[in-house]
């Protein structure tokens, strides 16, 4: 052919929105920032060197997959990087280094890598690292014995530890507004509730996160902490103070919603939020552990596939057309 | 082109466009020095061809390429036959296409002339087949699967699109025409009209009962306009309907009323900055003709898409003609283009949450891309699939879903007729 132009030559569809994975991931690490910034200014340098490395060594243990296994180099999508701050923002501000740096290779390298990488793993893979140090070292998870040297001008107890052990009469000093203004002690990006909630909300709106899973979430533990209080208030604290502490909020706005172990249709989405607000304060109030949403969070990963499978009947043609 | 928009909760919009009340004129395009049609029928060197090289060609005339195949093309204009090729089309398909060198003489063929005088089914079938719209008469005479209802969609399949809104708002008559003659040479009464809800009132003249659409794509696609429109009719499996676009049945009108085939192709035409312009052209004529005509520049690494944005498909080279089903024709600058990716699906959801017929995509893409075609039939729905296309625009992790689908579909079909033939 005597015409030499090259053409760009694709399939259809030749429109697209625009969006992409690594957009995705730094929107939502920007919206996790916010209340990673109230926990370093409480807690200073130490926190500032924990949400750091925590951050450059998955970034780095993705690398090092990626090369291990030869596939296309993948830390810049940001995925690795988010993995690693909301490993951070769960721990305490003292954590020693090499409980970080074995976290982030647990969530990055058996959470994620080995499903296949992005968008593979059964379960959040902060869920799992998490789940899994706080067994190997559960006294590197205690708040009360980690934050210890730390000179606070509000209650130095680990809310639900207080909770746990002393009934909801101990944790009548927490205000509402002091849980949400994080004056409380627990994991660096855990406790500034407003900030969480403000990051949850932007996120939803823009669409990166689904309201449904967060909203679900919350309610269960809302109405499950309600029941159990109107039960027997003596014994069971109320919805405001399990909402709005441990890894409540976190949870449900940037734990639970992880896109490859959450559900897509709307029905799934609700149970499996609600599922997992019940199951926490279950876990709280009647298990042995102290903090429920981690457990819960890895439970609702576990049922997911199943309750994926409600789903609207698909609209079926019902001829041969032209 | 449509972006994600600052609010993500709903899905994305996309609406079919709206042909507004002033529009500019429609900008006749005469065909260049050469035009290209495509006959359906593989190209191979038999001795009893019945189009050489060198051959005279009228303006009107019916070229076959095989006397043992009725596929055929009608030449729009006279000439010389100047180049005989195979041509390979969309997923390998086989035709040959035939180059004709135009010669100014206006002879013109009589044979439909002479044979409309008996309006029948096979002449309709035997002339009109390759008419702008291209209507598909086989559909009609299928034994298996009898058609008791004909309907004719006077809105647009595709985005961009405003080819069959204009002949519903300018040639109503002539598509009037078309569905009497339908009604005429197919015994069929029930003729039923879908268009969008702003074009009701000009439908009405159509004298046929009239149903409407809204503007949300893909609401004007045959499937779904039985689905949500005639469930009277398509409650049962065996109750035929056949569809033809408001070309088609225009052009049938026209065809019978003046004894010519008509064979100048309405098309959209989109340029590099968004604007629309209608065009008429000849079938078979180069798209550079009409690059020419309108005045619009394309340089290396820009993307002429033939068809609308989200089921067009892109041409190679400029010297590619305009077809009967050529609606639309779309020049995408470079800068526009957004090129799939090797992501893996994230589970993010927003293909299922827009999918018109809740195809669970974010299953099927696991199936497709592992290559388990058949699973994917059975597990995840493969066959609900309509091929709009809207799953993939708004695929984060940017995956070719729809050419993923299309292989598929096309690989199953070949296994089906394997297995047939086999049999």
């Amino acid at each position: 052919m005597p015409n030499r132009m090259k053409l760009t030559v694709s399939h259809a569809p030749f429109w697209h929105t625009g969006s992409k994975v690594s957009t995705k991931y730094y929107q939502i690490f920007a919206a996790a920032l916010i209340a990673v910034i109230a926990g370093l200014l409480h807690y200073g340098i130490p926190a500032v060197a924990v949400v750091t490395f925590s951050v450059a060594t998955a970034m780095i243990w993705e690398l090092v997959m990626n090369m291990a296994v030869r596939k296309p180099t993948s830390i810049g999508d940001g995925n690795a990087a988010l993995i690693g701050l909301l490993f951070a923002m769960l721990l305490p501000a003292t954590t020693p280094w090499w409980v970080v740096l074995t976290g982030t290779f647990v969530a990055v390298v058996i959470g994620k890598q080995i499903y296949g990488g992005l968008g593979g793993n059964p379960f959040n893979p902060v869920i799992v690292s998490f789940a899994v140090l706080m067994i190997a070292w559960p006294q590197h998870f205690d708040y009360n014995v980690a934050l210890v040297n730390y000179q606070f001008d509000f209650n130095p107890v680990y809310p639900l530890v207080l909770f746990k052990s002393y009934g909801p009469s101990a944790i009548e000093s927490f205000s509402i507004m002091d849980m949400l203004l994080g004056r409380q002690v627990g994991g660096i990006g855990a406790t500034f509730g407003l900030g969480l909630i403000i990051g949850g909300i932007y996120l939803i709106i823009r669409g990166y996160i689904r309201w449904e899973i967060s909203v679900a979430f919350l309610a269960g533990v809302g109405l499950t902490a309600l029941a159990f209080n109107l039960s027997n208030p003596e014994l069971y604290a109320g919805p405001a103070f399990h909402l709005l502490t441990g890894f409540t909020l976190i949870g449900a706005f940037f734990l639970a919603t992880e896109d490859s172990s959450s559900p897509v249709n709307f029905i799934p989405m609700l149970i499996y939020g609600l599922l997992g607000g019940i199951m926490t304060v279950l876990i709280r109030n009647s298990g042995a552990h102290v903090e429920g949403v981690v457990y819960a969070i890895l439970l609702i990963n576990l049922v997911n596939p199943i309750i994926d499978k409600i789903r609207p009947k698909a609209k079926r043609r019902v001829m041969n057309y032209a | 082109m449509k972006k994600r928009s600052f609010f993500g909760i709903a899905p994305p919009k996309l609406t079919y466009e709206i042909l507004e009340d002033a529009q500019p004129e429609t900008v006749s395009v005469a065909p260049g020095e050469k035009i290209t049609l495509f006959i359906d029928v593989p190209f191979e060197k038999a001795s009893t061809a019945l189009l050489k090289l060198g051959d005279e060609v009228m303006g009107g005339e019916k070229l076959r390429m095989y006397p043992d195949s009725e596929a055929y093309a009608v030449s729009p204009v006279a000439g010389k036959i100047d180049a005989i090729m195979p041509f390979l089309g969309i997923m390998g398909k086989q035709m040959t296409s035939v180059t004709i060198r135009v010669a100014g003489d206006g002879r013109t063929d009589d044979a439909f002339g002479k044979a409309m005088q008996t309006p029948s089914l096979e002449t309709a079938g035997a002339f009109l087949a390759a008419l702008p719209g291209k209507p598909d008469f086989d559909q009609l005479m299928d034994a298996g699967r009898p058609v008791k209802t004909i309907v004719v969609i006077g809105a647009d399949q595709d985005l961009l699109t405003v080819t069959n809104q204009s002949i519903v708002k300018n040639e109503i008559a002539s598509v009037k025409t078309g569905m009497d003659t339908l009604r005429k040479i197919t015994g069929i009464q029930n003729v039923i009209l879908v268009v969008p809800s702003h074009l009701v009132q000009a439908a009405g003249a159509a004298g046929v009962g009239v149903k409407s659409i809204g503007n949300a794509y893909p609401s004007a696609h045959p499937a779904l306009v039985v689905l949500n429109l005639l469930t009277d009719l398509g409650s049962s499996r065996s109750s035929g309907i056949a569809f033809f676009s408001a070309e088609a049945a225009a052009q049938i009108g026209v065809a019978f009323k003046t004894g010519q085939l008509p064979l100048k192709k309405h098309l959209t035409f989109v340029k590099k900055d968004g604007s629309r312009q209608l065009v008429s052209a000849p079938i078979g004529t180069h798209v550079k003709d009409i690059l020419e005509t309108l005045g619009e520049s394309v340089k290396t690494g820009d993307r002429i898409i033939f068809g609308g944005p989200m089921t067009g498909n892109a041409i190679y080279s400029l010297d590619h003609p305009v077809q009967p089903d050529t609606d639309t024709i779309i020049i995408q600058d470079q800068e526009e283009i957004v090129l799939s990716a090797d992501t893996p699906c994230i589970n993010c959801g927003q293909c299922v949450r827009v999918c018109p017929t809740n195809v669970p995509v974010n299953e099927l893409i696991r199936y497709l891309d592992a290559g388990e075609y058949e699973q994917a039939e059975q597990q995840a729905e493969l066959d609900a699939c309509i091929e709009c296309g809207y799953c993939t625009s708004v695929c984060e992790a940017r995956i070719p879903i729809f050419q993923f689908i299309r292989l598929a579909k096309h690989a199953l079909e070949r296994m089906k007729a394997a297995e047939e033939e086999n049999a």
